[in-house]
């Protein structure tokens, strides 16, 4: 589904992926883990298709078209979704209606047919289940005056709502009290259906227990350094990543 | 004498009637104070090269057929000044409506030094000098009144209408001001609304203006226990000008401004509000938006007075701003004036872009560019309009700006 091949992006001049290989297949679950600074949300934001994030040499193919001269939106209505790690607030766009829209958008570059509020509805709803989310934050302006926790719920409510073919979470457990956790948790688990794939880029190995990654990938410095199953995850809350850092000086 | 103060000020316009002392004393006071020029600190951000390069005619000032009037979302009692005449028979208003000409002797007494100041208040002793015919408007009980204002092609003449709207002790009146025009001339208007004890005024002023150059002038004062809330939409114009001055003139009068101007191209659109807390015990609020697009040039002056012994005023002003493009500007000034101690007055301004980032999250959802971007604008510029009370009309103004945007 996704292959990204010697992948290089420079951010303001600055190189931050430096010759990344990653490869995601159907109703995989990736987890990319690694320090402070290593490249993780550049990851995340380059296969959303965020300007100024500038793939200088390499490849990334999403069900074999080139990613790279796709625009956000086109990445979206292909099936690629980015969960935010800090998700932005947009005063005076109704929530409910917002994710309307983007729904609508996606359905049409796809060629399908547009959905009305009703069905729009019942399809919410539905996501809502077991998050916890009160239904009233969808009439509010898109995370304006939500909690931390709220703004990654929205995150994958949004998610369950536009059904992608590949989710993209960039640290969806930082914030989130244990409780809170557990419901993303398993509020993403819901979605796995073996097609659908997800990289899930995180610090910490606690989500992970929720999550049963079918890979584990640290990434240090721009590349992956070491891949494994979920023993990898394991190791390194039990020995952090100074080793990396060791042996990148 | 100015290029542009011959153009409008022709000896021969003087009419002799009932308001002939009035409008000497306008036209003496113009000739004394002049047009503001750029050195005049309130028009400092707005030149009048526009008018002064056109020559507008004194008549012909009805121009043939009205102009075609848009379908507004309210039924309401019209009142329709075209080409600045009015066109409504006052006996067939509704009952506790009441349209008369303004009296003479009530005018000739008013004092318009205090109202109009000198050079900066031109436009309003022009008014008063050139005025066609000075109407006062009555309400009591309940009622919608929808105020349009409308220029044809044809229209080439500078125009000065003139409106006193009473609403009446108790009474609650919902005013819908339209306006929009063609051609290429001057409406100057001047209107006034007092609002009386108990009495509550929904003030919602639609401004769709094209290449004619408008200035107005709005005095609103409002009384014990009375309430105005007005909304202003302004989708810009050539050059137009609007000075809305709220006064509270009694303990636990309450008023709010809000205001959206979405402007465009080479669109020049100039606010100076100013609310006057004459007396204590008295609460205001003003809030102001302005999106500037293209090589709009956007000037909003918000003014907070506070009266000495005005004790337990309460006022806010808020003012956010949006430019849309690399070539447009606004001009922001907001001023807080406060001579008594026991008030609380605070006042906000921000000017910006949009937020890239925001642009990103809506795109990485599936909205193309231009979708992401009307929803941004949008979601700026709705705000002010959802104070709008009436839900009909609110619903109709929101519409409009989707189309605006």
């Amino acid at each position: 589904m996704l292959k990204i091949k010697n992948l290089h992006v420079s951010v303001e001049d600055q190189e931050i992926l430096k010759g990344l290989d990653l490869e995601i297949g159907p109703g995989e679950l990736h987890a990319v883990m690694g320090p402070n600074g290593s490249g993780k949300s550049t990851l995340g934001y380059t296969l959303a298709g965020r300007e100024d994030y500038e793939i200088t040499s390499g490849s990334i193919e999403f069900d074999g078209e080139d990613l790279g001269e796709m625009e956000p939106d086109e990445r979206a209505a292909a099936g690629l979704f980015l969960a935010f790690q800090y998700p932005v607030e947009i005063p005076g766009v109704n929530n409910a209606y917002f994710l309307r829209a983007a729904l609508n958008a996606q359905r049409k570059a796809r060629g399908e047919s547009e959905v009305d509020g009703v069905e729009f509805l019942k399809m919410v709803r539905e996501s809502l289940k077991g998050l916890d989310m009160d239904e009233s934050l969808l009439k509010r302006a898109v995370n304006e005056g939500f909690s931390g926790g709220e703004k990654k719920r929205n995150e994958i409510t949004q998610m369950a709502v536009l059904q992608p073919r590949l989710a993209i979470l960039d640290e969806t457990d930082s914030g989130l009290d244990i409780d809170a956790l557990k419901l993303v948790a398993e509020g993403i688990n819901r979605l796995r259906d073996g097609q659908r794939s997800f990289l899930v880029i995180t610090h910490y190995q606690r989500l992970l227990d929720y999550l049963s990654p079918d890979h584990v990938h640290v990434l240090s410095d721009g590349q992956i350094v070491e891949s494994g199953g979920p023993e990898l995850a394991h190791r390194l809350e039990e020995q952090g990543y100074a080793h990396l850092e060791r042996a990148s000086a | 004498m100015s290029a542009l103060a011959q153009t409008l000020m022709p000896e021969a316009q003087a009419c002799a009637d009932d308001y002939e002392a009035t409008r000497k004393v306008g036209l003496q006071r113009l000739m004394q104070h002049g047009f503001p020029d750029q050195k005049t600190e309130a028009w400092k951000y707005t030149p009048l090269r526009v008018l002064e390069q056109r020559e507008t005619q004194t008549e012909p000032r009805t121009m043939g057929e009205p102009a075609a009037l848009p379908a507004w979302p309210v039924a309401g009692t019209l009142l329709h000044f075209d080409h600045g005449i009015l066109q409504c028979d006052p006996g067939e208003l509704a009952e506790g409506l009441t349209l008369m000409p303004a009296d003479p002797k009530a005018l000739e007494q008013r004092d318009f030094d205090a109202l109009y100041g000198g050079r900066e208040g031109a436009f309003s002793w022009l008014n008063l000098a050139r005025f066609d015919h000075a109407w006062h408007l009555q309400v009591s009980g309940e009622h919608t009144v929808i105020m349009a204002t409308t220029t044809t092609d044809a229209f080439s003449a500078d125009v000065h209408p003139r409106i006193r709207i009473e609403v009446l002790p108790g009474a609650r009146l919902t005013l819908l001001q339209d306006q929009t025009d063609a051609g290429q001339g001057l409406v100057n208007m001047n209107c006034e609304i007092d609002v009386a004890e108990g009495a509550q005024v929904e003030h919602v002023l639609c401004c769709k203006n094209h290449e004619s150059v408008w200035v107005q002038r709005t005095d609103v004062d409002i009384h014990k226990a009375a309430e105005y809330r007005v909304v202003a939409f302004d989708r810009g114009g050539r050059l137009t000008r609007h000075d809305l001055t709220m006064r509270l003139r009694e303990g636990t009068a309450h008023g709010e401004i809000d205001g959206l101007v979405v402007m465009d191209g080479h669109q020049h659109v100039d606010w100076h509000t100013e609310i006057v807390h004459c007396t204590g015990h008295t609460n205001s609020r003003e809030a102001f938006r302005m999106l500037a697009g293209g090589t709009s040039v956007g000037v909003f002056n918000g003014r907070i007075h506070i009266f000495p012994d005005a004790d337990d005023s309460h006022s806010d002003l808020n003012t956010a701003n949006l430019l849309l493009s690399d070539q447009a500007r606004v001009n922001i000034k907001p001023e807080l004036e406060i001579y008594s101690e026991e008030v609380t007055a605070s006042h906000g301004a921000t000017i910006g872009q949009l937020d890239d980032r925001s642009l990103f999250y809506m795109r990485s959802r599936g909205l193309s560019e231009a979708e992401s971007l009307a929803l941004l604008k949008y979601g700026f510029a709705a705000e002010p309009l959802m104070q709008i009370q009436t839900p009909a009309i609110r619903d109709w103004a929101l519409e409009q700006l989707k189309e605006a945007l």
